[in-house]
């Protein structure tokens, strides 16, 4: 059965054009991509990513249990503080990505995608074998609101939280609106922002609240379509599309989330080691289209008359108007930035040059 | 007007209404307004000849990328270019000058069986 948010209803009195996502009846967009897409960019936006999962580890080994999963250091993690990472199999490739939050003394958040929970889950239970540790899913019992935007500060000061101490990748817990909840400055749009976890019960007022006190900062609700235009302009990776089990997170251009002196052992972590030092045998790379084609996931990577990978995503870049893409090609030098490949697109190849990401300047660094 | 009340459609959600002696084809505002912002499309060349059924054009909204196909059988006798420029503007006016291509056709007849009034196309939708 496809499961509903709290804030379901909300979506389809708002208009919102609905559709299935990871098991979740969900809004994809309520007016237009571009618009929403553009709100965000310039002004504040407010997205329902309560399908997310919400899974507390805590217990007398959370820390080293934690540390033995992913490839960050979770022992260098600090009270309050947020760190992205990955959950790595034997292989070095990826089970999700997820951000683990330090909430309390062996007392951590993690939050994953809705479409990897269940893997998710299986995966903390079999390793968590031996050690003394509670995994508590509450996925069901929370729902997460995003406010993400330039103006997203404006809002929450309105909204009387206090934001003086509040860094970005810090989660803190507070009262807005005598509403008790964590608030995480983290986003998944390349913009500043917050993610707010509450509990569902309150989930409704607290929208209903955001889109009000946000009117005078030109707030909209924003759907799964718009996330995705947003976060690939950041070039920020979507499990399934651009990470998966086959993919490791050095060939994914993961490695700043991978520290090289980290001392305890950890899946994947000879795999991975090697492949910092020695390199990997495909890349993830940034692609502009050179025409007005599209490239999609799926699609073929040419260089030299050579089929070198695919495209992992791809869409029109509102910010930029140009059509850019994230894909996969053979680890070779001459495939730099500023390099041409081709992209066959319906049976022709078309030009694309190798850029830098991300594909915009990213503004969530405060 | 009375665009609408002319035009055939098919379940594929072209439409097809006749002008003079040639047709006009293009998408249905259902189909336009499910596609979302669009940002790109592919057109025949003038001269070119289709089956029902074929794919002629190549349609991109945001999200993802679809086909459309010939409601009927002809040759293409003028093609909208002024819309590969300005793709967008088909969220605004998928009618009067959101056509897409006009054709020629000796199997009208024939071909237009399984097309669909715009009022039961509507009604099939529900």
């Amino acid at each position: 059965m496809v499961k509903e948010t709290y804030l379901h209803d909300k979506h389809v009195a708002l208009g919102a054009k609905m559709v299935d996502f990871a098991g979740w009846h969900m809004p994809v967009q309520y007016s237009s991509i571009i618009e929403e897409h553009r709100t965000v960019r310039e002004a504040l936006g407010i997205f329902d990513v309560s399908h997310m999962g919400e899974v507390f580890v805590s217990g007398k080994d959370a820390t080293a249990f934690l540390n033995k999963i992913v490839p960050q250091d979770i022992t260098k993690l600090a009270y309050e503080k947020a760190v992205y990472c990955q959950l790595t199999k034997s292989d070095g490739g990826l089970i999700d990505d997820l951000i683990i939050y330090k909430i309390g003394i062996e007392n951590y958040l993690v939050i994953c995608n809705a479409s990897r929970i269940d893997e998710d889950l299986n995966w903390l239970v079999r390793n968590k074998r031996g050690l003394d540790v509670k995994i508590d899913n509450q996925s069901h019992n929370y729902s997460l609101l995003a406010v993400q935007g330039p103006k997203a500060i404006n809002l929450m000061k309105k909204m009387g939280y206090d934001l003086e101490e509040q860094k970005s990748f810090t989660i803190k817990p507070a009262v807005i609106e005598g509403i008790k909840l964590l608030a995480s400055r983290t986003g998944y749009t390349g913009e500043d922002g917050f993610e707010l976890l509450v509990e569902n019960e309150f989930s409704e007022f607290l929208w209903d609240k955001i889109l009000e006190e946000g009117q005078e900062f030109g707030i909209k609700p924003i759907g799964l379509g718009a996330r995705d235009t947003l976060r690939l302009e950041a070039a920020l990776h979507l499990y399934g599309n651009d990470l998966d089990e086959t993919t490791t997170p050095i060939e994914a251009g993961l490695s700043w989330s991978v520290p090289k002196d980290k001392k305890a052992d950890y899946n994947g972590k000879e795999v991975i080691m090697n492949q910092l030092q020695n390199g990997t045998d495909r890349k993830l790379i940034g692609l502009i289209m050179l025409d007005k084609n599209i490239a999609r996931h799926g699609y073929d990577i040419y260089f030299n008359g050579e089929k070198v990978g695919q495209v992992t995503s791809g869409c029109v870049s509102p910010s930029t108007g140009k059509n850019i893409a994230l894909g996969y090609v053979k680890n070779l030098a001459e495939i730099c930035t500023g390099a041409t490949v081709q992209v066959m697109i319906r049976e022709k190849l078309h030009d694309a040059q190798v850029v830098k990401r991300p594909f915009i300047e990213k503004r969530n660094r405060v | 007007m009375g665009f609408k009340d002319e035009m055939l459609c098919s379940n594929t959600h072209e439409y097809i209404v006749k002008q003079g002696e040639e047709y006009v084809i293009g998408l249905t505002d259902y189909a336009v307004d499910q596609l979302g912002d669009i940002v790109f499309l592919e057109l025949p060349e003038e001269g070119s000849e289709f089956k029902k059924g074929e794919t002629f054009a190549n349609i991109e909204s945001v999200k993802a990328a679809s086909e459309i196909y010939m409601p009927i059988g002809g040759t293409i006798t003028a093609v909208n270019n002024e819309l590969v420029d300005t793709p967008e503007k088909l969220n605004e006016d998928c009618y009067e000058n959101g056509w897409l291509i006009k054709i020629k056709s000796d199997s009208f007849d024939i071909d237009k069986s399984d097309l669909l009034t715009y009022e039961n196309y509507k009604k099939e939708l529900e």
